[in-house]
């Protein structure tokens, strides 16, 4: 039942992220709802599930992407591991520490694929971090602390967590 | 306030450190071994994943032709496609023929004219855009089940949108010409002057390595010079919009207005075989007629 919920989640955000997504940008900028994903899974089921279904979600986008395989995976599955030990280790989650998480996993990620980018120079690597890691940093920030109070709203969130 | 979960065990906990820590070695000790090896079982992943895409593409195509024939102007907007279409077919054959002109002086004077074979294309549809906001590139629905490989040339009847990266069974991926990760070679219709052309930041594109003695001015066509790559000879790039020549510089370069709006592109062509390479290949199509 887990697995064919992981398979539906990972599935279902490829035609999200890539043809609905496009739709909601903001300059240009969609959220990176893998990296959303991978991370709570990890905070809600735990380091090994965060990480397989990170690295499952960071393949599958990336075959639908110009990207490099390598740090779609790590990025996806280093934040679903890094999700499930935090979630275990601090003792209130807030919607807003999700956020503050979220911007500086997203952060991490774009600053790492800016300067491992090929064929473009320093002012290009900057251009890019204020153009595309910036922002889409909040807004992965934003969407995960928007989601993680929609849950906290509906659901009995620490309920979730311990189960 | 609540306690901390103790879901994981920590053996399961040192397990997932471990398969990481393993996974990264492995990524920067075979990086090759293991892109191929996923990009390899990535083709049949591929094309399961591709059917939930193919579906709300076409709910998403469906829903937006619905409200521009029915709720927004229904009569205009028929037109207005039709007439863009025209443009486009236009401007691509005016490119052509250009090209086909200049060609034909030339060849003309060597009296060696030789008839050329048209490339072999197979069309296909965009059903999204790429995943992450670092590249600009484009899902087309089609794959290496229809003969399409990396490397080989994206157009459409008005110019060229870019280039495969990565293909999957039943889908592939487009790196765009206005992408920074992108290079063509273009050459400048009027002067036959050669140069790379790249993509910016900004989404335009750029002419670089120019000799610093080309008469280059605005306003001049850049098309493909066919000397790299899967591109023929002549498919229209750009419109040259600004020059940049700095002192003491080995090169000038030029900015480029792209000739196709790769913001509106909904069907592409993939050249398959370039000139002179023509192999009529099931479902493939020579040169696009008019829409």
């Amino acid at each position: 039942m887990k697995l064919l919920l992981c398979l539906i989640l990972v599935l279902l955000l490829v035609p999200v992220q890539a043809t609905l997504l496009p739709h909601l940008s903001v300059w240009n900028i969609k959220p990176d709802l893998g990296l959303v994903a991978a991370a709570f899974v990890g905070l809600f089921a735990g380091e090994m599930e965060g990480l397989l279904v990170g690295l499952a979600i960071g393949w599958v986008l990336n075959l639908f992407s110009a990207g490099e395989l390598g740090l779609s995976l790590l990025t996806n599955g280093g934040v679903g591991l890094l999700a499930g030990f935090l979630g275990r280790q601090v003792s209130q989650v807030t919607s807003i520490s999700v956020g503050v998480g979220l911007l500086a996993a997203s952060l991490a990620s774009g600053l790492l694929a800016a300067a491992t980018s090929k064929n473009i120079d320093l002012a290009q690597v900057w251009q890019m971090v204020g153009a595309i890691v910036l922002p889409q940093a909040c807004f992965d920030g934003l969407v995960g602390a928007g989601f993680y109070w929609l849950l906290s709203q509906r659901f009995q969130v620490a309920r979730l967590r311990t189960e | 306030m609540w306690m901390a979960n103790s879901r994981s065990s920590s053996g399961a906990r040192r397990l997932a450190f471990a398969c990481f820590a393993l996974l990264l070695a492995a990524l920067f000790l075979f990086p090759g071994q293991i892109q191929g090896l996923l990009q390899y079982l990535g083709g049949p992943v591929g094309r399961v994943a591709s059917i939930p895409l193919e579906v709300i593409a076409s709910i998403d195509t469906g829903i937006a032709n619905r409200w521009q024939q029915y709720v927004v102007l229904q009569g205009v907007w028929e037109e207005n496609q039709q007439l863009r279409k025209d443009i486009e077919w236009l401007r691509g054959q005016n490119s052509q023929l250009r090209e086909l002109a200049a060609a034909t002086e030339r060849l003309t004077a060597l009296l060696q004219f030789k008839e050329q074979a048209l490339p072999t294309m197979v069309a296909a549809r965009v059903i999204g855009r790429d995943t992450t906001n670092r590249y600009q590139a484009l899902i087309l629905n089609k794959g290496e089940s229809d003969g399409i490989k990396p490397d080989m040339g994206v157009i459409t009847p008005a110019g060229v949108v870019g280039r495969i990266v990565k293909t999957t069974g039943a889908s592939s991926v487009v790196l765009l010409v206005t992408d920074p990760n992108n290079a063509i070679a273009g050459l400048i219709q009027r002067t036959r002057d050669e140069g790379i052309v790249e993509g910016t930041q900004q989404g335009q594109a750029q002419l670089k390595y120019l000799p610093l003695l080309s008469t280059l001015r605005d306003g001049d066509r850049v098309v493909t010079s066919g000397l790299i790559g899967d591109f023929p000879r002549g498919l229209a790039i750009g419109t040259i919009t600004h020059i940049d020549k700095q002192e003491g510089a080995l090169f000038q370069s030029a900015e480029l207005m792209p000739e196709v709006d790769v913001g509106r592109v909904e069907e592409v062509l993939v050249i398959q075989a370039s000139y002179g390479q023509s192999t009529k290949a099931a479902g493939g199509v020579d040169l696009p007629g008019k829409p």
